[in-house]
């Protein structure tokens, strides 16, 4: 199973008893009137025109952040939750500027910052085949928690069954490559503040695309200007043969100089330390 | 004796108070604050970096800026010693000297950014090779260790250790190499890391050719940077200029540029995106400061003949790339990420003074290593010191005072221009973004289906049994559920509404209906039984 959690926006109140739950559950700071995420805050319900939105992690399936933090300190679990080993940071921020949903948060008044954002209650219940505090605690059915595939189902179900209730679109089926979280709406999503992304190919491919042809740069860039070395240090032996200053059997001993030219002749000190002349 | 110091301290600051020392103290003294506050309170004291921005100034200016303009440093050492165009040997030094100190100091600048700098060093034991940053950090760390060793016979010789001398020249082809393959590498990875971001950064910068971009103008503005430094060094040091050599840089700036401006439309053309630099918006007004003032306008003035030959040409032609490469590189990194942050980052005053410290540190390091090593070439050393003084004086550039001014102008319109169209950008940004939060009205929520009336148990004492009403008790638009829920009455236990048993002291004097209807939030529960206890 691939653990997800569906938020259909039609049925949230905005009660905020997942932001509460999520809170004690983390050993967070209780605050009541949170409007959006921080890093105290994993979850947050945002009420955009009357529609209330939880947002939080959106743990997807080939998550951005994890392919870019340099130290690995984040994460994708083999059930799914994308989490934070706080003792690899070193605090470059690259996951923030990389994440499309722009969700992790930063301790910015801490001499020891932390990266913080949701991570689905990974290490307390969902890797005991437990939901999410935020799922158990929803009173209105907003929040489901299940395997993915299920859920998918489950929403295409809702869509079919009340087709003037929602938008025919599931919010993380292809977003991003696929989230783990998926959302369901009334109204267009762009309405609700959650980000228009790429669909289709996850954003790790952006840079992998790139990364994965450096070495053939690298070799051939290499080879090129060995090549190019070779052939000028080989020209100006010849200029110096044809110059009369050497013989032909003098310049094939010589290798290319493999030297810095000494700043006090000008000349190039051969392999063994003796100056051409 | 200590006496004799403090007052030789004290002179010699007297005496050399000039108001460019006291800008300089200003700025190093500011610097040593933020530097202060920084370490001491978290990066939240000292920038304005926030959540919605958390690259500002240091990555843009001292990281991207800083790695951009060292370029020089292996273009020069390939020319010299790849390409064995040896006539431009006298400038390899100075251009490695200011690339090692440009890494150096990208380094000092990373250690104030990183949240975690004592952790600089995780990404040599930590691997993520999948990573864009993972890559930049092996290849600067490399490189860096490659430009000490190509700097190191400059000390080497200054203390006439030969043995070591002979290593490194030994080596020195082999480095060079290993030096541009990972110039190469890095430069342009330094726009690889912005691929992630292709909702977060503008059209007219964001394309998939970023790492391409960012290596071309690296080697353009790395050249013009060799350029600048040398008119520096003939200001600050009276040494000759080599104005052949520094000619010849120039007509190869003007091919860079005009490769990379080429490309750049080109690209642009192609994903669609040259509707956008004709529309009115700060972005389009910052595009054709970069493109039009910092690269048509030096290739043009670098393309003249009778420009290249003037020393002003020169000079402002590659004062131009420089400021040009400077903006692109801010435009990245701060204003093309503006718009989709949602917020406008203007950096702190503790954030410049860092910057500014870290350019001064520069500035002083390489006035030093001129000053003690053979940076420069020896014959001229020794004219030099033949002479006795600096000739400061006869070695200004011969500078055509209109031309100077007309150029300082257009420097001064662009800057205009762009701060205030950025003003605009501001205002205009959160204009429609409200007003289509507010246009948007959902079509009509579902209506909240409140919970049925609920019967306390009725205990033997009780005047009579009570029932809970959700109507009487929340006004379904905006339930507010939480404030009883979670705390006074769970729901996440199904049928276990309450931890305990239900009590005359829990409901009527501890946290249940006493909780609220304590006489200040709703009416006293002991005020009036019937209010509650209706008559069986």
């Amino acid at each position: 199973m691939k653990p997800a959690m569906l938020v259909d926006t039609t049925r949230c109140r905005g009660c905020e008893a997942c932001v509460l739950a999520c809170q004690e559950a983390n050993g967070l700071p209780r605050d009541d009137g949170a409007e959006r995420l921080s890093a105290t805050t994993w979850t947050v319900v945002e009420e955009h025109g009357g529609v209330h939105v939880k947002r939080q992690c959106m743990h997807c399936l080939d998550p951005a952040c994890v392919s870019v933090c340099p130290v690995g300190a984040l994460q994708k679990t083999p059930e799914g939750p994308v989490v934070y080993e706080e003792s690899r940071c070193m605090g470059c921020r690259y996951c923030m500027v990389a994440c499309p949903f722009s969700v992790p948060r930063y301790e910015w008044d801490s001499t020891a910052p932390r990266v913080q954002k949701c991570i689905l209650c990974y290490h307390e219940r969902v890797s005991a085949g437990e939901q999410p505090a935020c799922a158990e605690v929803c009173p209105t059915g907003a929040l489901t928690f299940g395997d993915r595939d299920e859920l998918i189902d489950e929403a295409a179900r809702r869509i079919e069954a009340e087709p003037e209730r929602y938008v025919d679109h599931l919010y993380g089926l292809e977003e991003a490559g696929g989230t783990s979280v998926l959302y369901l709406s009334s109204v267009p999503f762009e309405e609700l503040g959650l980000p228009t992304v790429h669909k289709g190919d996850p954003y790790p491919r952006l840079t992998w695309d790139v990364l994965s042809k450096l070495p053939n740069v690298v070799g051939v860039a290499g080879v090129l200007l060995l090549g190019v070395w070779w052939v000028t240090g080989r020209r100006d032996v010849l200029a110096r043969v044809r110059g009369g200053e050497l013989t032909m059997e003098e310049a094939m001993k010589l290798r290319p100089p493999l030297a810095e030219p000494d700043p006090a002749s000008g000349r190039a000190a051969n392999d063994d330390g003796s100056v051409l002349r | 004796m200590k006496n004799r110091a403090l007052q030789y301290g004290l002179q010699t600051l007297r005496g050399r108070l000039t108001p460019w020392k006291m800008l300089f103290l200003a700025i190093l003294s500011t610097g040593l604050y933020a530097t202060f506050l920084r370490f001491t309170q978290g990066l939240g004291a000292a920038t304005n970096l926030s959540d919605a921005f958390p690259w500002g100034l240091w990555i843009g200016f001292d990281v991207l800026v800083g790695v951009g303009l060292a370029a020089g440093g292996f273009v020069v050492a390939a020319t010299v010693h790849v390409f064995r165009m040896e006539k431009y040997e006298p400038i390899a030094r100075p251009a490695v000297l200011t690339a090692f100190l440009g890494y150096v100091l990208v380094i000092v600048a990373l250690l104030f950014d990183l949240g975690r700098p004592w952790r600089i060093w995780h990404p040599m034991v930590m691997w993520n090779t999948h990573s864009v940053m993972f890559e930049v950090a092996w290849c600067v760390t490399l490189y860096t260790m490659v430009l000490a060793l190509e700097f190191s016979p400059l000390v080497l010789e200054r203390f006439h250790l030969h043995r070591p001398l002979r290593i490194v020249r030994r080596m020195f082809v082999p480095l060079v190499i290993a030096g541009v393959l990972l110039s190469t590498l890095h430069q342009s990875s330094l726009g690889t890391l912005y691929l992630i971001a292709p909702d977060k950064l503008h059209g007219l910068w964001y394309t998939p050719l970023l790492p391409v971009f960012f290596f071309i103008s690296a080697v353009g503005a790395g050249l013009a940077m060799t350029i600048f430094e040398s008119f520096m060094s003939q200001r600050a040091f009276g040494k000759r200029l080599e104005a052949d050599l520094l000619q010849g840089l120039g007509k190869v700036i003007v091919v860079v540029l005009a490769v990379y401006a080429t490309w750049r439309l080109l690209d642009l053309g192609s994903r669609g995106g040259l509707g956008l630099i004709f529309t009115l918006a700060p972005e389009s007004v910052l595009f054709w400061g970069e493109i039009g003032l910092g690269v048509l306008l030096p290739m043009g003035l670098l393309a003249l003949p009778a420009a290249r030959r003037s020393e002003s040409g020169l000079f402002f032609g590659a004062l131009l790339t420089v400021m040009g490469f400077i903006v692109n590189r801010l435009n990245v990194a701060i204003t093309g990420m503006a718009a989709s942050s949602g917020v406008l980052y203007v950096p702190s005053v503790l954030e410049f003074a860092v910057t500014l410290s870290i350019v001064a540190l520069g500035f002083t390091l390489f006035a030093l290593a001129v000053k003690h090593l053979p940076v420069f070439p020896r014959e001229e050393l020794a004219a030099l010191r033949r002479a006795g003084q600096p000739a400061l004086a006869g070695g200004r550039p011969a500078v055509n005072r209109p031309v100077l001014l007309g150029l300082w102008g257009l420097l001064v319109l662009g800057l205009v221009a762009v701060g205030s169209s950025l003003g605009e950008g501001d205002a205009q940004g959160s204009g429609p973004r409200e007003a289509r939060a507010a246009a948007s009205v959902p079509s009509a929520p579902v209506a909240l289906r409140l919970p049925a009336p609920y019967a306390f148990p009725t205990g033997e004492e009780s005047p009579g049994p009570v029932t809970f009403s959700h109507a009487d008790h929340v006004d379904a638009a905006a339930p507010r559920c939480a404030s009883c829920h979670v705390d006074r009455f769970r729901l996440d236990a199904p049928g276990a509404l309450l931890e305990g048993a239900w009590t005359f002291e829990r409901i009527h004097m501890g946290e249940l209906c006493a909780g609220c209807h304590d006489g200040e939030q709703a009416f006293d529960v002991l005020e009036d039984c019937s209010l509650c206890h209706l008559e069986p």
